[in-house]
């Protein structure tokens, strides 16, 4: 008798072995896409409506791969010449085509396409604006794009003598609720996009551009302008916090406060300072990250946590910060709402200390990286006003014909007052 | 014959007429530097062209691999976001404009006279002056590389309003995007003229018997593309004036702050951006459809049925533009129309693979490189048409957009698809132009190393652009999960330069060492095969007759009737003194001198005029006025081009060598 070979067992060896292998492919493929911009892991209808077109249209395209590419991996097999005698016999048959076969591949693709296109039909009406059935309890937001930062300005939070609720970088939204967004801008393209909440919209000039989303949950999103708008678009991020009614409304009550003052006498016996500062700053490369892993376990905590004022704060230190923050032009562009300065230029300021970012939603907002920003901003974002200066404004550098000089140096004794001052606008 | 027989050019041979100023006499170099700047060869047009756009090829190829290793690890400091800006901007503008439309050009130029039984294009002095206005263009683009402005950094797009002066010239004086504007409108020149030349060619001058739809498919693709170019360029023209003139002379088309509007910008580029797409990508469709036939020994299945999509793409191509535009708010009409002709335009692209695949059925497969990139191809095209179909659901592609979802799937259709036609096709032809073969060994080697680097560089980039990652992006953060799909790309890219470095490497040696090859060394099938190689000047001793659709496939199958009737073209053309050739010209080359220094002085007007005011000479807009002194170049160069002596001679083809 012949020996059998257990050709069913090996099989199922093979098989199994291909797919152990195969398992960190498959699952490193995962892990690719569940990053904090992912656009497949959605926490919201609009982004979820998104990924389900998308999925329709992989599953497709797919379908018709395998046929396709089955059918030409099968041809190139079949019919390819072996060897060079092979080459060599006569021609084959010089057949011409098949109307037939071409006529019925042309209403398959049809065909294929019409799924794709129904989807895409209802989704493209969906996610364009707010239903009409939850526009009652729709909240209406702006979004202004600037080189290289987000106004965020609330319409309807009124706030008596200085007008509508403004703030920057960090879009805080209720959760639960349809947000329309409308997007402008200023000076060049920019693009909203926060891809677990929805796909992206142009803030084109002249050009009154929306958008919706609502968040599922409450939460921390990760959000970055996606159209290019020059030297550093690259940097140019924000963020968007969900919260539930209640903290929406505790959170829109303490903004439309002034900046938060310090009674510096009240502690100054307690903590007599103002000669050494809570951290040291050391100072990082060119493009150094911003970010922790610390704050991204738990990028919601943190941004909670954020809200409170610092139990180590300095009245004296801040007191002096507060002072530099004037000598040191800051005022004229930036705003910090019940205190100096009104401008208009930069970012509002008013609570920057409870923000978890600074520089565009680039760095987290710790004393070290404040610092940084403030002592050397054209090496965290080349090309920024705050540096180059704008309009009538001087930045810290001024033109002297085509060369620059220095116009604002900030010591690292004054840097340290000013980050106690700003960090305790909370 | 009486009208023939006093004809001006019967009889004359290539001389120096005595009788004219010398201005206006032809050069008659047939060798050396003189032959080739006077050259209106359409064979030695194509090498320019080719030589050329490779060069642009490994200048994009190394701007490219600067990119992938900035973006190596997050964070990266190895350029600066204005260099990276730079970079990207000068990688686009040179692999589309410099790299793969004049390598289409070369084709053209060289192939499609051939395929057709023509002597040369229709107007071959245009011929040549469209080669020397490219390369204006392409220096003049380029230029600021060495100038203290730098390149341009707008984007190949170039959306405005980031390119008005109120944001270039925000810190300092700025003429990178005026050489931008220059070069591109001069390239678009270039374009035009050249394919208004092979137009013409094609509808004039194909052989007796060679009707449209016996027209190998590569010719058709010509013609088409040609179309494309001719109709497509008007709308970039008209924006690029219009940029011009708000940067130069402050008018308000594009100026927010005086109601300009930046969205105009976006309808005009994109409604030649689009075609442009189908220019890039028909030349090399119509490469693969003579390698596939070819290499599997049988025609072409549906040749109507793939001339008639290819068209069709070319018509539909017109009416998509705005799906470049799916978040600019158009609205939802406008979107769903617009997703709606998109998914559309899959339909004659699916036929055209269905075809291919019908054309590989029942064959005999022969596996030489050309037709391993041709079926590299094949695959890689239909992996970026599915990604393709992914962006016509217009709300998946609000997330894609300006993702690096969409960098995978244009770099799919692009480098799988163009770039794998064009080195499928330098392969298939090198027998023919230089008459030696590639070694099949280190051509496969090429091949595998090429398609193993390009799909590790770019097909991790899907899995990037779904989780988020912008493009143009000259830095992100360690914690968003790009790590490891942005390191992988960057090792891709560098077997990618490895394999392309190989096969560049391959076809220098073979050109100087290589195999001989015997003439039609692949059993082929259209006409430019029948001819020795290198092709001699004249290219066709006798004009040839046609009488099917793969003409020289038929002709070797029946030999005798096309001696017979040989013989007969041979004595009627001796009668009329022998094979009319054109005469070379200096004035091609003249004028484009004339556009080039034109368009570098209006470029950097604003350069200049500092400059010269640093002299002490102010009061006049300098940088205008040498450019108005080239016009007057650009003008006379044309009128004595108009002047000179008619030109043309005869030559007689000595007994043809086997």
């Amino acid at each position: 008798m012949m020996p059998v070979l257990p050709i069913r067992p090996l099989l199922r060896r093979a098989l199994l072995g291909l797919a152990v292998t195969a398992m960190p492919l498959v699952f490193g493929g995962w892990s690719w896409l569940e990053g904090p911009q992912s656009t497949l892991q959605t926490a919201g209808p609009v982004a979820a409506e998104q990924a389900k077109v998308f999925y329709v249209t992989v599953w497709v395209t797919i379908s018709i791969f395998v046929v396709v590419a089955g059918t030409l991996a099968y041809a190139t097999l079949r019919f390819r010449a072996r060897n060079a005698a092979d080459e060599h016999v006569a021609p084959p048959e010089q057949s011409h085509g098949n109307p037939l076969i071409e006529l019925s591949l042309i209403a398959a693709s049809v065909l294929a396409l019409v799924i794709i296109a129904v989807p895409t039909l209802r989704a493209i009406w969906y996610s364009y604006d707010v239903p009409e059935e939850e526009k009652a309890n729709m909240y209406e937001v702006n979004a202004t794009g600037y080189q290289w930062w987000f106004r965020f300005e609330y319409p309807k939070e009124q706030i008596d003598g200085s007008g509508t609720l403004v703030a920057a970088n960090e879009l805080v939204i209720p959760a639960h609720r349809p947000v329309r967004v409308n997007l402008r801008t200023t000076d060049v393209i920019h693009s909203f996009w926060v891809p677990k909440l929805a796909g992206k919209v142009d803030m084109i000039p002249n050009r009154g551009n929306h958008l919706w989303l609502n968040a599922d949950q409450p939460g921390y999103y990760w959000g970055q302008c996606a159209e290019y708008c020059g030297e550093s678009h690259a940097v140019m991020r924000f963020r968007v916090i969900a919260l539930d009614e209640k903290d929406f409304a505790a959170w829109l009550t303490h903004q439309k406060q002034p900046g938060r003052t310090v009674a510096a006498a009240a502690m100054a016996d307690e903590r007599p300072k103002a000669q050494f500062a809570s951290y040291k700053f050391t100072p990082v490369r060119r493009n150094a990250p911003g970010w922790t892993e610390q704050f991204d376990a738990d990028p919601f905590g943190h941004w909670k946590q954020q809200q409170q004022p610092d139990p180590e704060e300095d009245p004296v230190l801040i007191a002096k910060g507060r002072q530099l923050f004037t000598q040191k032009t800051c005022a004229g562009c930036h705003t910090v709402r019940g205190q100096e300065g009104a401008g208009r230029i930069g970012p509002d300021l008013t609570h920057v200390g409870a923000r978890t970012t600074i520089a565009g939603g680039l760095l987290e907002n710790s004393p070290q990286n404040l610092h940084r920003w403030i002592t050397d901003p054209n090496n965290v974002k080349p090309g920024n006003k705050m540096y180059y200066g704008t309009g009538g404004m001087q930045g810290y550098v001024k033109r002297n014909g085509e060369t620059w000089e220095q116009n604002i140096t900030v010591s690292d004794e004054e840097a340290h007052a000013l980050v106690a001052y700003l960090r305790s606008l909370k | 014959m009486d009208a023939l027989a006093r004809s001006n050019f019967i009889g004359k041979e290539a001389q120096p007429d005595a009788a004219r100023p010398w201005i206006f006499t032809r050069p008659t170099a047939k060798t050396g530097i003189v032959s080739w700047l006077t050259t209106v060869d359409h064979k030695r047009i194509g090498l320019l062209y080719g030589m050329s756009a490779l060069f642009f090829f490994l200048v994009g190829g190394v701007e490219a691999l600067m990119i992938r290793i900035q973006l190596a690890v997050p964070n990266n400091t190895f350029v600066s976001h204005a260099v990276y800006n730079e970079l990207f901007t000068m990688h686009a503008t040179t692999m589309i404009f410099l790299a793969v439309m004049p390598l289409s050009a070369a084709f053209f130029n060289y192939i499609m006279p051939l395929q057709i039984g023509a002597r040369d294009v229709a107007f071959p002095r245009l011929n040549g002056f469209a080669y020397w206005v490219f390369l204006a263009g392409a220096i003049i683009l380029n230029v600021g590389w060495f100038m203290r402005s730098g390149a341009p950094d707008i984007g190949w797009f170039g959306y405005a309003p980031l390119t008005s002066k109120a944001f270039s010239n925000q810190f300092a004086s700025d003429v990178s995007t005026d050489l931008w504007i220059m070069g591109l409108q001069i390239l678009g020149v270039s374009s035009i003229i050249g394919s208004l030349n092979f137009i013409v060619t094609i509808i004039n001058l194909r052989a007796p018997g060679m009707t449209m739809m016996r027209m190998p498919v590569f010719t058709w693709m010509t013609l088409v593309t040609a179309f494309l170019i001719i109709l497509s360029f008007p709308a970039i023209t008209i924006a690029l004036v219009e940029l011009m003139m708000d940067r130069s002379f402050d008018t308000n088309f594009f100026e927010v702050s005086k109601g300009g509007l930046p969205i105009l910008w976006q309808h005009l580029f994109w409604v030649f951006g689009h075609p442009e797409v189908y220019i890039l990508i028909l030349p090399a469709m119509g490469i693969i459809s003579e390698i596939l036939p070819t290499f599997s020994r049988k025609p072409l299945f549906g040749y109507p049925i793939v001339v008639f999509s290819g068209a069709c793409i070319g018509f539909l191509g017109f009416g998509v533009w705005s799906h470049h535009m799916f978040t600019t708010g158009m609205g939802t009409v406008a979107t769903a129309a617009f997703a709606l002709m998109t998914m559309a335009i899959a339909v004659p692209t699916g036929v055209k693979i269905f075809n291919w695949i019908g054309t590989l059925w029942g064959g005999h497969l022969s596996m030489r490189t050309p037709m391993m990139f041709a079926l590299g191809f094949v695959w890689m095209f239909m992996m970026g048409g599915f990604s393709g179909i992914m962006h016509s659901a217009a709300p998946a592609d609000s997330q894609q957009q300006d993702s690096y979802f969409v960098v995978a799937h244009f770099h799919y259709v692009l480098i799988g698809g163009s770039v794998f036609a064009l080195l499928a096709g330098i392969h298939y032809w090198f027998p023919l132009v230089f008459g030696r073969k590639v070694s099949e060994l280190w051509g496969k080697l090429s091949f595998w190393v090429i398609f193993i680097g390009f799909n590790t560089t770019f097909f991790p980039m899907h899995f990037l652009g779904l989780n988020g990652m912008p493009r143009r992006t000259a830095v992100y953060d360690g914690n968003m999960g790009w790590n490891t799909p942005n390191f992988i790309a960057t090792v891709g890219a560098f077997i990618l330069a490895v394999g392309i470095g190989i096969y560049f490497a391959v076809m220098i040696y073979t050109y100087f060492k290589g195999e001989k090859a015997g003439r039609d060394p692949w059993d082929g099938r259209t006409l430019e095969w029948s001819l020795p190689n290198p092709p001699p000047e004249y290219n066709y001793a006798v004009i040839p007759t046609i009488h099917a659709r793969d003409a020289y496939w038929y002709e070797k199958h029946h030999r005798d009737e096309i001696a017979r009737e040989n013989a007969e073209h041979a004595q009627a053309e001796a009668s009329h003194g022998g094979i009319h050739m054109p005469s070379q010209s200096w004035f091609p080359l003249v004028t484009a001198l004339g556009l080039l220094g034109g368009g570098l002085c209006f470029g950097c007007k604003d350069a200049i005029n500092a400059t010269m005011s640093g002299w002490g000479m102010t009061g006049h807009n300098f940088g205008i006025l040498f450019a108005i002194g080239f016009g007057v170049m650009v003008f006379l160069g044309a009128l004595l081009w108009a002047l000179e002596a008619p030109g043309g001679y005869h030559v007689h083809a000595e007994e043809e060598k086997h």
